[in-house]
C-alpha cells in the first residue's frame, strides 16, 4: 500500500515510523533536505524534496497510485491545498492537519469532503481534549478511551497506602475488591515489566490498567489516591493549546491563565469569559505564588518551551499542587515523565500522529495509542469472520508472549477476559503489544 | 472659516419644511371639532414651509459635512425646530407669551413632558394635537440622531455598539445608515399605529388614542387630560400604556430582532436584560412598599407603582398616581429613578442604563484588578470587550451629568426655588422625564415658575436631550479654534 506523507516534522516522522513497521510504501515530502536525510537514514522510506502543494512534486510522488495522502506540514493552508490537489490527482484518501477549530465543526464536514479532504485532524484540539480528560480524572496520569469510553486504559502510580502494594498479581482476586481490571504494563524505574501472575507490585510502581468505565472510582481508592475534587486550575502559557484548554476548562473550574505577552493576554481576554488572565513571566515563581499556586489543584504548563514547562511543573509539585501536566515538544522527553516527577507529559504531535494512524488503519485497527515511557503500543483489533481465533478459548490460542489481551468489547458489553474466554466474530479486542509482537498480531487478526 | 454654515442652514431648511408640513396635519382635527384654531395652524405651517423652502433652495450647497458642522446642525436644528414649533401656541393665543410657549415646545421636542398649561382640556383640539405631535417629532429626531449622527460623532451611549467593530457584534441592522434608519422609523411609526388602535379598542376616544399613542412611543408624556393617565382609570388601558412605555424605552435594534423572531439576540443584550430585571424588581418591591404604606388593594398598589416606575425610567412622565404622596422614602426612590433612563438607542432620555451598566460592572472589576494587579481584566458588554477610551467617555459623561445637576440645583435655588422643588425640577429637566418632586411633582405643573427659571430649565432639557456633549462642545474653546 502506497502512502504519501507531506511534511517530515515530528508528526510526519512519527507516522512514517509507525507505518514502516507494517511494511507500507512510504513517500515523505518536505522542503527541508536535512530532515529528509535524517528520515532516510533512520527509516525505510523514499524521500522527495519540494513543496507538497506543487502539482509537479505530487506527480513525481506518483500520487495517482497512492492509497492515502497525509498532509501534516506546519502550514494549515498548505495542508489543505496539498490534500485537495492530491485528491483531484487520484489519491484514494486524504487527511489534512489543521489548527483552526472552526474547520472541525460538524457543519463544515460536507464542505471539506466536497473539496476532497476526507479527514481533518487538529493536534491542538486533540491535545486540549486529552488534557480535559486528565483534569476530570485527576488521579490518573494517562487515560485512553476505547469505543467511546466503554473500556478505558488508565495509568497511575501506586501510593504507599494502596492495598495493592506488595501484592502478587495472582492474589488480586483474593483481595475481594470487586473491581474488574487488568494490569497490562508496569513501569518500575526505567524498566518496563509485562505483568505475570507472580509479579509483585511495589510502591511507586507506575501501573497501567485496562478497566471498565464504571470501575474508575473504585480504582482510585484501590491505588491509594484520595478522591480529589478539582476546583482550581492554573495554566501557564497562553499558547494556542493553552487557550483551547482554558476554553474547555473554564466552565467547570476556576481557571487562571498566565502569559508573558501583554498583547496576547488582551487577545485571550476577548475570548475567555470566566478565566483570570495574568500578564507575567513563567519563571517568576513569586508571581505564581501570589496568584495562588499553593491552592491550585491542577497545574498545566503549556508554553512553547519544554524545559520551562517541566521546571514550572516541578515547582508547582513542590508547592503542593495535586496534579501537574506539562507540554513537551521533544519526543525523547515523553518517556521520562514518571522519573522526573511531572505527572503527565503531553506531546500534541505524538497524540496527533497516533490519531492519524488510527484513521490509516481503519478497518483492521480501531485505535492505537502508546504509553508514556513504555515502548509498546495499545492496539484495538476487530475479529473477522472465520478467524481461527474464534475457535478456541484464549489460553489455547498460542498468543505471542509479548502481547496481552486487555479487554474485549462485544456490542454493548465489555469483558476483561481470562484464559477461558472465547472470542466471537466482530469482537473488538484491545491488545497491549511490544513492537516485536505487532507483526504476529497482524497475521493473527487478518 | 472653520465652520461651513451653508449645510447647517440647508438642514435647518429641511427641518422647517418637515415641521411646517406636519403642522398642517392638525387642521383636520380643528375642523372636525370646530375648535377654531385652524387658521393659526395653517399660517404657522405655511411660515415654516416658506422659510424652510427658502433656506433649502436659496442657500448654495456647501462642502461635505464634517464633525463641527455635525454638532452645529444638531444643536441649531433643535433650536430652530423649537422656535418654529411654538408659533401655533403664540398665533392662536393659547400661550400668549414667548417664555411659556418656548418652554412648552422645548418640553415637547425634547420628549420631556413638563407643562406650563393649567387647564389642558381647555386647549383647542388642533393645538392640543400639535402639542402631542411635537413630542412624536422629537422622538423621531432622536432616532435619526442615534442612527445617523451620534455614531459619527461617537457619543450617545450607542458608541459602544457602533464605534468600532463592523463585525457580528455591531448593532447595525444594515450596512447602510439610510437602510438602518428606514427600519427603525418603520418600527417607530408601526408601533405608534398599533398603540393607537389598541388604545381605541380599549375604550379611549379616537382623539385621545391618537394623542397618547404619539406621546407614549416618543416617551414624551404629554396628555390631553389635566389628570394625565389618572383620568383613564381602566386598568386595561393603564397596563397597555405600561407595556408600550416599556417597549418605547427598549433599544430599537433589540425590538427589531424581537420582531424578526431572533430572541436569542434579544436576550444577548445585557442592557435589555438589566432593563427588564430592574423594572420587574422595582415593581415588585415598590409595589409591596406602597401596599404597606397606604391602604390600597394589592393589584392597584402594584399597578400604580409599576406604572410610575416604568414612566420615570423610560423618561415618559405619564402620571397615574401621585408618587410623592405615598411616603418620604418612596418619594426619594422615585427621585432617584429620574437619573436612570432606559436603553440607549430608544427615544428615552436621561443617563440610560448602558452607562450605569458600564460604570457598575467596571467598578466591580476594579476590585478584582486591585487584588490581581498583573491580571488583564477587560470590561465586557454583550460578550465584547469595551475599549478603555469608551469607558472613560462614559464615566466622564456620568460625572458631567451629576456636576451639571448640582450646578443646576444651585442656580435654580438662587432663582428662588426650595430644595425639594429645585432638585426635582433640575433632575426631571436634565433627564427629559416630566414630573419631579416638591412643587413640580406629578400633580403639579411648571406654570408658576419665574421666567428665568423656565428659560434655564429649557436649556437643561436641550442639554440632556442632546447627550450633553453636543451642546457643551459648542461652548468649548476647541470648537472655535483650528488646533
Amino acid at each position: 500500500m502506497k502512502i504519501i506523507i507531506a511534511g517530515a516534522g515530528d508528526i510526519g516522522f512519527h507516522l512514517a515510523e509507525l507505518l514502516t513497521m507494517e511494511n507500507q510504501d512510504i513517500v515523505l515530502i518536505d522542503t527541508n533536505q536535512e530532515v529528509l536525510d535524517y528520515a532516510a537514514t533512520h527509516l525505510d522510506v523514499m524521500t522527495l524534496r519540494g513543496d507538497s502543494a506543487s502539482v509537479d512534486i505530487l506527480q513525481q510522488a506518483e500520487v495517482q497510485k497512492a492509497r492515502l495522502l497525509l498532509a501534516v506540514t506546519t502550514s494549515e493552508k498548505n495542508n489543505l491545498m496539498t490534500a485537495i490537489l492530491a485528491k483531484k490527482m487520484g489519491a484514494k484518501q486524504t487527511i489534512a492537519r489543521v489548527t483552526n477549530e472552526e474547520y472541525l465543526a460538524e457543519a463544515q464536514q460536507q464542505t471539506f469532503h466536497e473539496l476532497g479532504i476526507d479527514t481533518l485532524i487538529s493536534p491542538r484540539k486533540l491535545a486540549a481534549e486529552e488534557i480535559r480528560r486528565l483534569v476530570n480524572q485527576c488521579s490518573f496520569t494517562d487515560i485512553f478511551e476505547f469505543e467511546a469510553g466503554k473500556i478505558n486504559l488508565v495509568g497511575t502510580t501506586l501510593d504507599e497506602s494502596s492495598q495493592l502494594v506488595n501484592t502478587r498479581l495472582s492474589e488480586i482476586e483474593d483481595l475481594n475488591i470487586d473491581v474488574n481490571l487488568r494490569p497490562i504494563a508496569i513501569l518500575r524505574g526505567h524498566q518496563t515489566i509485562i505483568p505475570r501472575g507472580n509479579t509483585v507490585l511495589q510502591r511507586n510502581d507506575h501501573i497501567y490498567f485496562i478497566t471498565k468505565k464504571n470501575n474508575m472510582d473504585r480504582l482510585v481508592d484501590l491505588v491509594g489516591k484520595q478522591r480529589k475534587r478539582v476546583k482550581r486550575v492554573m495554566i501557564l502559557g497562553g499558547t494556542g493549546l493553552g487557550l483551547a484548554t482554558a476554553q474547555r476548562l473554564e466552565k467547570e473550574y476556576d481557571v487562571t491563565i498566565i502569559d508573558n505577552r501583554r498583547t496576547r493576554c488582551k487577545q485571550l481576554s476577548e475570548v475567555l469569559n470566566n478565566s483570570l488572565i495574568i500578564n507575567g513571566d513563567a519563571n517568576n515563581i513569586e508571581l505564581l505564588v501570589e496568584e495562588g499556586l499553593d491552592n491550585m489543584d491542577v497545574f498545566i504548563a503549556l508554553t512553547d518551551n519544554s524545559e520551562t514547562n517541566i521546571i514550572a511543573s516541578l515547582t508547582a509539585k513542590n508547592h503542593g499542587v495535586h496534579k501537574t501536566i506539562a507540554q513537551v515538544e521533544n519526543k525523547e522527553y515523553t518517556h521520562i515523565s514518571q522519573n522526573i516527577g511531572v505527572d503527565t507529559l503531553i506531546n500534541k504531535k505524538l497524540i496527533a500522529a497516533n490519531n492519524i494512524f488510527r484513521f490509516v488503519r481503519k478497518g483492521q485497527i480501531e485505535a492505537i495509542t502508546s504509553l508514556n515511557g513504555v515502548d509498546a503500543e495499545i492496539i484495538e483489533y476487530v475479529v473477522h469472520k472465520n478467524n481461527r481465533l474464534t475457535r478456541n478459548p484464549l489460553k489455547e490460542l498460542h498468543f505471542p508472549k509479548t502481547a496481552l489481551i486487555g479487554g474485549v468489547i462485544r456490542g454493548q458489553k465489555t469483558f476483561i477476559p481470562d484464559g477461558e474466554f472465547q472470542l466471537q466474530y466482530e469482537d473488538k479486542v484491545i491488545v497491549f503489544a511490544l513492537p516485536e509482537a505487532i507483526g504476529k498480531l497482524e497475521k493473527l487478526f487478518r | 472659516m472653520l465652520v461651513d454654515l451653508r449645510p447647517v442652514l440647508r438642514v435647518i431648511g429641511v427641518l422647517l419644511l418637515l415641521i411646517g408640513g406636519l403642522m398642517l396635519t392638525g387642521i383636520p382635527f380643528s375642523l372636525l371639532y370646530k375648535s377654531g384654531d385652524a387658521l393659526p395652524l395653517l399660517s404657522s405651517g405655511l411660515i415654516g414651509i416658506v422659510i424652510g423652502g427658502a433656506l433649502w433652495y436659496g442657500v448654495p450647497r456647501g462642502k461635505n459635512i464634517k464633525k463641527r458642522e455635525g454638532y452645529l446642525i444638531v444643536g441649531m436644528g433643535w433650536l430652530a425646530m423649537v422656535s418654529f414649533g411654538m408659533l401655533p401656541y403664540l398665533l392662536s393665543g393659547v400661550i400668549p407669551n414667548v417664555t411659556d410657549a418656548f418652554f412648552e415646545t422645548v418640553s415637547g421636542m425634547t420628549t420631556t413632558g413638563a407643562s406650563i398649561l393649567n387647564d389642558i382640556e381647555a386647549v383647542p383640539k388642533g393645538i392640543l394635537y400639535w402639542r402631542s405631535l411635537t413630542q412624536w417629532i422629537g422622538g423621531m429626531g432622536i432616532i435619526v440622531l442615534t442612527v445617523a449622527i451620534f455614531p459619527l460623532l461617537g457619543i450617545g451611549g450607542i458608541e459602544l455598539f457602533v464605534a468600532e467593530a463592523p463585525g457580528p457584534t455591531s448593532d447595525k441592522l444594515h450596512p447602510r445608515i439610510q437602510e438602518t434608519a428606514k427600519r427603525l422609523w418603520f418600527i417607530y411609526v408601526g408601533l405608534t399605529a398599533v398603540l393607537i388602535v389598541v388604545l381605541y379598542l380599549c375604550g379611549m376616544s379616537g382623539y385621545d388614542a391618537i394623542n397618547h399613542g404619539l406621546t407614549t412611543m416618543a416617551t414624551g408624556g404629554f396628555s390631553t387630560k389635566n389628570a394625565s393617565m389618572a383620568y383613564f382609570s381602566s386598568p386595561l388601558i393603564q397596563y397597555v400604556i405600561i407595556f408600550f412605555m416599556f417597549l418605547a424605552g427598549t433599544n430599537y435594534t433589540v425590538i427589531y430582532f424581537g420582531l424578526k423572531g431572533r430572541f436569542k439576540q434579544v436576550w444577548k443584550s445585557e442592557e435589555f436584560r438589566a432593563y427588564l430585571g430592574l423594572v420587574v424588581f422595582l415593581s415588585i418591591t415598590l409595589g409591596l412598599g406602597v401596599y404597606t404604606a397606604i391602604e390600597l388593594p394589592f393589584e392597584q398598589a402594584f399597578r400604580d407603582s409599576c406604572f410610575q416606575i416604568v414612566s420615570l425610567i423610560t423618561t415618559t412622565g405619564f402620571v397615574s398616581a401621585d408618587y410623592t404622596s405615598w411616603s418620604d422614602g418612596l418619594t426619594m426612590i422615585f427621585f432617584i429613578l429620574l437619573f436612570l433612563g432606559a436603553c440607549a438607542g430608544s427615544t428615552s432620555g436621561g443617563i440610560k442604563l448602558i452607562r450605569h451598566l458600564v460604570f457598575f460592572k467596571n467598578s466591580l472589576l476594579e476590585f478584582k484588578r486591585i487584588l490581581h494587579p498583573r491580571a488583564i481584566i477587560p470590561l465586557k458588554i454583550n460578550g465584547t470587550v469595551v475599549r478603555g477610551r469608551v469607558i472613560t467617555h462614559i464615566i466622564i459623561f456620568l460625572l458631567l451629568y451629576l456636576i451639571l445637576f448640582v450646578i443646576g440645583v444651585v442656580v435654580v435655588s438662587f432663582m428662588g426655588l426650595d430644595f425639594a422643588t429645585a432638585i426635582g425640577a433640575v433632575a426631571t429637566s436634565l433627564g427629559n422625564v416630566g414630573p419631579g418632586i416638591g412643587k413640580v411633582g406629578p400633580v403639579d405643573n411648571f406654570a408658576w415658575l419665574s421666567g428665568e427659571i423656565k428659560w434655564f430649565l429649557s436649556f437643561l432639557m436641550l442639554l440632556g436631550r442632546l447627550e450633553l456633549f453636543t451642546i457643551l462642545v459648542l461652548f468649548s474653546p476647541y470648537f472655535w479654534r483650528s488646533n
